[in-house]
């Protein structure tokens, strides 16, 4: 369809006779004013924020800072519900009444919650597929600027890892294990609007974050729903007489977890003299510390975050605005990030029964990048300063070959920027047709761009570090996606049944373009000159990349309820998809869920002190349309490929098919039960929701190795893989409300792993060579990315001991001894063994709340255990490098070792081996909060509402078995990878210390 | 509520819900053009091999993949050069111990360097049969039309030849598989592979214009001279000396090549396509943070490592290869860059490096000052010099008893090397078949040794394992004549392929 068509589609759309069947007849309202006060039963002080509507209209308001409403009520005998969070409902009959004082009590126990689902909202005790939610305030808690991040040990089931410490960082997020070879993240839905970048999302915005964790619920995402879904809702504003505000700020400092220990001065002198077996260095020990370079690079680094907030609104209208100012600097010298984020979220009521509505965002980002310099300063030889006598950067060519001298790296290419504005939201239309039916119409839009900019002056710290050209290079790309939703809704019920029957149809398309080029001989490196133009056009360059993709989807869903006892949810999408040909596009996602509450029956529900009793059951399949690249079916000619002819050597164009493409391929698909019992007792205090789940995904896309003869550059992709996680989603709480509140939770994902086939005629995949040698190998039986290599028997006592035994060849005393796992008495790569999984097998957090006198206090510890890490940066010895600390009790003549060989320069002793894998088990401390909240009675008579000061810690307190800076660091998105540490941007503790003022 | 209103409040709604249908309608019915997308910016393999451009490119896109990695870097110095006693790994110690596997013979099967050499020259083979099969279908000059095809035939013949001497029985793949075939193929004699590139470069001869029939801008493609010479060479492997002296000196008498004044000089850009050259691979730097579109990484990863840091340090000429000149040879200081050396250019001297033991590097690879960085090497990749043809004539004549025109072809390319320096390398004056013999052998070495030809020499010699036994503790003569077929080739093939002896 061309996009003139999609206008004329919005244009018919907006012409519909809306109009027409909006005057609905009502009998002429009393209008009569009612007045009153509503108080906590407890403390007897005022509820500020309470709405208050009149049953079975659509007239409603809200208490103001003294806890006061008035309302006008229209019915005849009008009753009104009282609402408030954390809190029970009330009811009250008016009886004639128009003065009332309302007494509230806090709920311990909310049995229907409503949760957020896809394309609807359910009450809690309705739901059949497992749903968890997080809370906007324990969301914003965390004081991170990514709700990715925040989620980290909230929900059961769901695995969090900051993907990395650079400032601005999202997470890597995975839901139920990973379940693919492929992109295994998790699909978005903020406001109804698709996205697989949450970024832009300010924390203190959200009013909740649902997660999707099984077929049932997740279903109505069809092909993207396979890795689990987020549903993002921001905050709505509340009608209410005056406006809701609220501001907060935040400031803080952060700095890395930890060090790695390696050698000083004196003893990578001592080293290097072992090493070439004579006193390079006559005297290591006159050397001292030397140069730490995890100090030269690594800083204190201030963040700090400023949120205003209003909201507020009237029957015909409500609104929710935000601005927020997040701004944080890295660890790493010269790193930093910050966003500015608007919102406007409002709703219009057109008439009865039309509602117009949007959720908007507006991001500016704005990142500085630092080079990579984390792995330089790991292998920069202490013995050199930064900048030597004259006050140059060192030269650290001394050995051969040099290091980056991570001092200068930052000084001469840190010119390097990114900004980027986004536009996010949707705007909707909600139009009450019949009784009973609900039509909406959703258009969901994200457009946006960025900009990129590095200059590197021209510089020389030594021949491999050095830019003979200064050159500057820019990009600017834009990305515009959006999707459009008719969904019509049938809600009713009678007498016992209750039943909800939603259909829709769904079209989307989403398209980038990305424009650079660069040019070299500046005339200068002022700010203002640094535009291409300024450049020699003679060594101009420039690229253009493109892309698009398009989907339409029927959705429908039926819910069914008896007596709120038997519980039946069915739902199916189909998708087609413009990535797969015209025979494979279509695919269909059908599941089905069953739900008993029975607390409902009549022998259960005598049981006092048992508040619920919830069993379920889900099945169903779903899609992973992400697996796939954008073209995966379309044989793309690759040009570039030039041939050089002529005695000037000119750029001749090549251009031909160098891989075969798969016209047959598919959705990848994935097919999950699951099993959940929700229990709570004692008036809620005790709650326990338990879900075992099996998750097979199939078809699963993968490069079937074909024989190389054939001679196609890449593989085929075609569906054939499959994987399996089998987990449990433990989560379980306590809490007690009064004058001393407190709440306790813990919650358990234990998850196993395991390819169930890879390809045809291939059971292995081998990824991740060090030094020419695999270091994970992927295999049929095991955790997708499992560790691979050679286990260390001992170290060489002697070259006896050397020449009885298996060997490479070449060894000598002090050196590794492998193990000749297979017994034929050599070593070969046959001797590789499986060595570990980098998967953890359990994920687990606990978190405790109190709140006193004002005084609240929160910590949240998180956790995982059962996976190992792979220390690769300390494999990688292409020069002499700095080592590790352990080398100093290295196997010596006078010190005869039983672990630590004698020192070399990579060879044998840094194979691929159980050498430098290490437990990846940890847990931490991810925030600890204590505040204050100033008691109503002083803020009332200053007309503020709340005033609450704060500090927050941070990843303060670690405990880990793991040498480098943390078990917890992403690999980008190969899950063959995911295990191995080449030495990223490290994550960061901080302490913030914080303030909350609402009027 | 009056009856006309809910009248037209129902008509409303009804009227409301159908134009809603209409325009699902309306979408489904588009669907099928709204979901059709095409790569952006990209040729797909619908609308190509449709203009004479197309022929043209995909003919360059051969000649392109022998710059790439498999086809030039490690796996290609590897099992040349650095296996044969030519040279050792070089480089630090710790730095692709899978390349010094090659050097001591302790690989297996799975040493990546075959299955990247082996992948590298069979992805050529596919473009080059993509462009054997579809470029006669195309509307286009005719001669144009026939040369390209001759172009391919060549480069195709010419990777076959390759396999074949380092792997024996080969899957012969002369059209792109259907994937019902892709796990099929069996290995076919030698013979008949044999027979394949005999065949294609026989077409080859046929429409490949001479050297100097071609523009000048399309100097470095395939030649009537380049295909006549490799085919000399096919005939030298297969022991058919008749044929390998009509076709060598085919080579000689079409008068389109010439020795250099100066033996150094092939080696330099002046050499670059010169009155020597019969084929190679061009390349050329620009100016690119990375990789640029014309470079190989075959200059940098045999550079000088260290100071001046010009490269990796890959591909250390061996002590043997050293004590093999004959005294006073300039052509052992024209192979080797030594440590202390002023580099070729006079630009610097190479500074001894403690991480690389009795560093040396391969001097033929050496390239000056160039735009870019290092992985830009803009060096021509040499394949076939008239010297080798020269001595591969020399050869062939001594085995059919032509003494007279043997010695006359070596002591011209010796002639050449000595220079004007007449107290060296003195012409060779044995007639005795089996002496010359060996004076001819010695001398290919010393004329070509580094330039990846040595192991392909001693397997037509049938010498493997004379040479490579003593040297190489881990050699095994029943073995390593040929070279393992790449596991994941035996293991894909679930047999169909099978493996050389006692790997």
């Amino acid at each position: 369809m061309k996009s003139k068509y999609l206008h004329a589609i919005i244009f018919i759309l907006l012409l519909n006779p809306l109009w027409s069947w909006s005057q609905i007849q009502v009998e002429p309202p009393i209008n009569q004013p009612v007045t009153g006060v509503v108080l906590d039963a407890k403390t007897n002080e005022p509820i500020i924020g309470v709405t208050i509507q009149e049953a079975s209209t659509d007239r409603g308001t809200i208490t103001d800072i003294d806890g006061r409403f008035m309302l006008t009520v229209q019915n005849p005998d009008p009753v009104l519900i009282f609402r408030y969070t954390g809190y029970t409902a009330v009811e009250i009959k008016l009886d004639g009444r128009t003065e009332l004082e309302v007494k509230m009590s806090e709920a311990d126990f909310l049995i229907d919650e409503i949760v957020v689902v896809g394309y609807g909202i359910q009450k809690k005790s309705d739901l059949t597929g497992a749903v968890s939610t997080v809370k906007g305030k324990d969301i914003s808690r965390v004081a991170t600027n990514s709700v990715e991040q925040a989620l980290q040990g909230k929900v059961s089931g769901v695995y969090v890892a900051p993907s990395s410490g650079a400032p601005g960082a999202g997470a890597v997020i995975r839901i139920r294990g990973t379940g693919t070879l492929n992109n295994a993240n998790p699909l978005f839905v903020i406001d109804g609007m698709i996205t697989y970048d949450p970024s832009l999302v300010n924390p203190q915005d959200v009013e909740s974050v649902e997660v999707l964790k099984d077929a049932s619920a997740a279903a109505i995402y069809g092909s993207r729903g396979a890795n689990g879904v987020i549903i993002i809702t921001t905050k709505k504003g509340i009608p209410r007489d005056r406006a809701l505000i609220s501001c907060t700020a935040y400031f803080g400092t952060q700095q890395i977890t930890k060090k790695v220990a390696l050698l000083n001065a004196s003893e990578f002198a001592s080293a290097y003299n072992d090493l070439r077996g004579q006193a390079y260095y006559p005297d290591p020990s006159a050397l001292g510390e030397g140069t730490d370079w995890q100090d030269e690079i690594f800083r204190m680094a201030p963040t700090s975050n400023y949120s205003i907030g209003a909201s507020g609104g009237s029957d015909k209208y409500s609104y929710s605005f935000s601005g927020n100012y997040f701004s944080q600097d890295g660890v790493v010298k010269n790193s930093h990030f910050d966003r500015l984020t608007l919102r406007l979220n409002a709703e219009y009521k057109l008439t009865p029964t039309i509602i117009l509505g949007h959720n908007l965002a507006h991001s500016n980002v704005r990142e500085d990048a630092a080079p990579d310099v984390v792995g330089s300063a790991y292998r920069m030889q202490p013995v050199f300063a930064a900048r030597d006598s004259t006050g140059d950067f060192s030269d650290p060519t001394f050995f051969g070959l040099a290091v980056a001298n991570p001092a200068a790296d930052l000084f001469y290419k840190s010119n390097h920027h990114f900004t980027g504005t986004r536009l996010f939201g949707n705007l909707y239309v909600d139009v009450n047709l019949f009784k009973d039916f609900t039509f909406r119409s959703n258009l969901g839009i994200d457009r946006l761009s960025k900009k990129s900019r590095f200059f590197e002056p021209k510089f020389e710290v030594s021949a491999s570090q050095r830019n003979l050209n200064d050159r500057l290079s820019v990009s600017t790309g834009n990305g515009t996606e959006w999707i459009w939703e008719q969904t019509l809704t049938f809600d009713h019920t009678w007498n016992d049944h209750h039943l909800t029957v939603l259909a829709g149809y769904t079209a989307e398309e989403r398209k980038f373009e990305e424009l650079g080029g660069s040019r070299e001989n500046f005339p200068g490196t002022a700010e203002e000159l640094l535009f291409l133009s300024a450049g020699n056009d003679t060594t101009q360059m420039n690229f253009q990349n493109a892309g698009d993709e398009a989907l339409t989807s029927n959705i429908y869903r039926i819910n069914y309820s008896f007596r709120n006892r038997y519980l039946l949810t069915l739902s199916w999408r189909t998708d087609r998809s413009s990535r797969f040909t015209k025979d494979n596009r279509t695919g269909n996602f059908p599941s089905g869920s069953i739900g008993w509450n029975m607390t409902e029956e009549s022998f259960i529900k005598d049981i006092a002190w048992l508040d619920r009793l919830k069993i379920r059951g889900s099945f169903g399949i779903l899609g992973n349309q992400a697996a796939s690249s954008t073209y995966p079916s379309t044989g793309a000619v690759t040009s570039g490929l030039y041939g050089i002819f002529g005695p000037d050597e000119s750029l001749n164009q090549g251009a031909t098919l160098v891989s075969l493409a798969n016209a047959n391929l598919k959705w990848e698909t994935s097919r999950q039960t699951d099993i959940g019992i929700e229990v709570a007792i004692f008036g809620g205090a005790i709650e326990l929701e338990l879900d075992w789940y099996n998750r097979l995904t199939y078809d699963i896309i993968a490069s079937v190795p074909i024989p190389d003869y054939v001679g196609s550059q890449d593989d085929p992709v075609v569906n054939t893989a499959k994987v399996n996680n089998q987990g449990w989603d433990i989560a379980a709480s306590y809490r007690k409300s009064g004058k001393l509140s407190y709440n306790l939770g813990v919650i358990l994902s234990p998850v196993k792993n395991e390819v169930i086939k890879l390809a045809e005629g291939r059971n292995e995949i081998f990824s991740a060579f060090l030094q020419g040698e695999p270091a994970t190998h992927t295999v049929v039986g095991l955790p997708i990315g499992s560790f691979y290599g050679y286990k260390v028997a001992g170290i060489f006592q002697s070259q006896e001991e050397v020449d009885q035994s298996p060997k490479f060849g070449g060894e000598k005393a002090g050196d590794v001894r492998y193990q000749d796992t297979n017994g034929d008495g050599k070593l070969s790569g046959d001797d590789r063994v499986y060595l570990g999984s980098p998967i953890p097998t359990l994920s687990y957090s606990m978190t405790a709340g109190l709140e006193w006198n004002g005084i609240d206090f929160n910590a949240d510890v998180v956790g995982a255990s059962g996976n190992k890490v792979f220390n690769a940066k300390e494999t990688f010895r292409f020069a002499t490098y700095n080592w590790e600390k352990h080398v100093v009790d290295r196997w010596t003549p006078e010190n005869h070792s039983l672990t630590e060989p004698r020192i070399t320069n990579g060879g044998n002793n840094y194979r691929v081996s159980d050498r430098f894998l290490e437990d990846g088990s940890f847990i931490r401390l991810r925030s600890i909060t204590l505040g204050y909240s100033l008691p109503q009675t002083i803020l009332s008579k200053a007309s503020i509402g709340r005033l609450r000061f704060y500090v927050t810690g941070l990843n303060v307190w670690t405990k880990q078995e793991y040498s480098g800076y943390s078990p917890e660091f992403a690999n980008g998105s190969n899950s063959y990878e995911v295990g191995l540490d080449f030495g990223g941007y490290p994550i960061w503790k901080s302490w913030q210390g914080g303030v909350e003022i609402q009027f | 509520m009056n009856k006309q209103s809910i009248n037209a409040q129902i008509r409303g709604r009804v009227t409301f819900i159908l134009s809603s249908f209409f325009v699902l309608i309306f979408i489904s019915g588009c669907s099928d053009d709204f979901l059709e997308r095409k790569p952006k910016g990209k040729l797909t393999f619908d609308t190509f091999f449709e203009t004479q451009d197309h022929a043209i490119w995909a003919t360059n896109a051969v000649y392109q993949n022998f710059r790439s990695w498999q086809m030039c870097a490690f796996p290609w110095i590897g099992i040349t050069d650095i296996i044969s006693d030519d040279s050792d790994k070089g480089s630090s110690p710790n730095d692709a111990l899978y390349v010094l596997e090659l050097d001591d013979f302790s690989f297996n099967s799975t040493n990546t360097a075959f299955q990247q050499a082996w992948e590298g020259h069979y992805q050529t083979i596919f473009r080059a049969n993509l462009a054997i099969i579809n470029i006669p279908d195309i509307d286009m000059d005719a001669t144009l039309r026939e040369r390209l095809v001759g172009e391919n035939k060549f480069l195709r013949a010419y990777c076959y030849l390759r396999l074949v001497q380092w792997f024996g029985d080969l899957p012969l793949i002369t059209r792109p598989l259907e994937s019902d075939e892709y796990y099929t193929q069996t290995r076919i004699p030698v013979a008949e592979i044999y027979n394949f590139i005999e065949q294609d470069l026989l077409d080859a001869i046929q429409v490949l214009p001479e050297k100097s029939d071609y523009p000048p801008a399309d100097l470095g493609r395939a030649t009537k001279g380049a295909a006549r010479g490799m085919l000399a060479n096919l005939y030298m492997v297969k022991h058919d000396f008749a044929k390998g002296v009509e076709y060598s000196e085919a080579v000689i008498q079409s008068g389109e090549y010439s020795l250099l004044t100066r033996y150094a000089d092939n080696f330099l850009p002046v050499g670059e396509q010169g009155a020597e050259s019969i084929f190679e691979i061009g390349a050329v730097a620009v100016n690119a943070p990375v990789a640029g579109p014309g470079a190989t990484p075959y200059n940098m990863i045999q550079g000088v490592r260290g100071v001046p840091n010009l490269g990796w340090g890959f591909n250390r000429p061996s002590d043997d290869l050293i004590s093999h000149y004959e005294s006073g040879d300039p052509r052992r200081q024209a192979t080797i860059i030594y440590e202390g050396e002023v580099l070729p250019d006079g630009s610097t001297i190479v500074q001894h490096n403690a991480d690389v033991l009795n560093a040396r590097y391969n001097q033929k690879a050496w390239v000056p000052a160039h735009a870019g960085l290092q992985d830009n090497g803009p060096g021509n990749i040499r394949i076939l010099r008239y010297a080798d043809i020269l001595l591969l004539a020399a050869e062939a004549y001594n085995e059919i008893d032509n003494s007279s025109k043997a010695l006359e072809y070596l002591n011209i390319v010796r002639a050449r090397a000595r220079g004007t320096n007449t107290f060296i390398l003195k012409d060779v004056t044995d007639t005795d078949k089996n002496v010359l013999r060996e004076k001819i052998y010695a001398e290919r070495r010393s004329e070509l040794a580094m330039e990846e030809h040595r192991w392909f020499d001693l397997a037509r010699w049938g010498r493997i394992a004379d040479v490579m036994g003593p040297l190489q503790p881990g050699f095994v003569a029943t073995k390593h004549t040929l070279l393992p077929i790449p596991q994941s080739e035996i293991d894909l093939s679930g047999g169909a392929i099978h493996q050389n002896d006692e790997y």
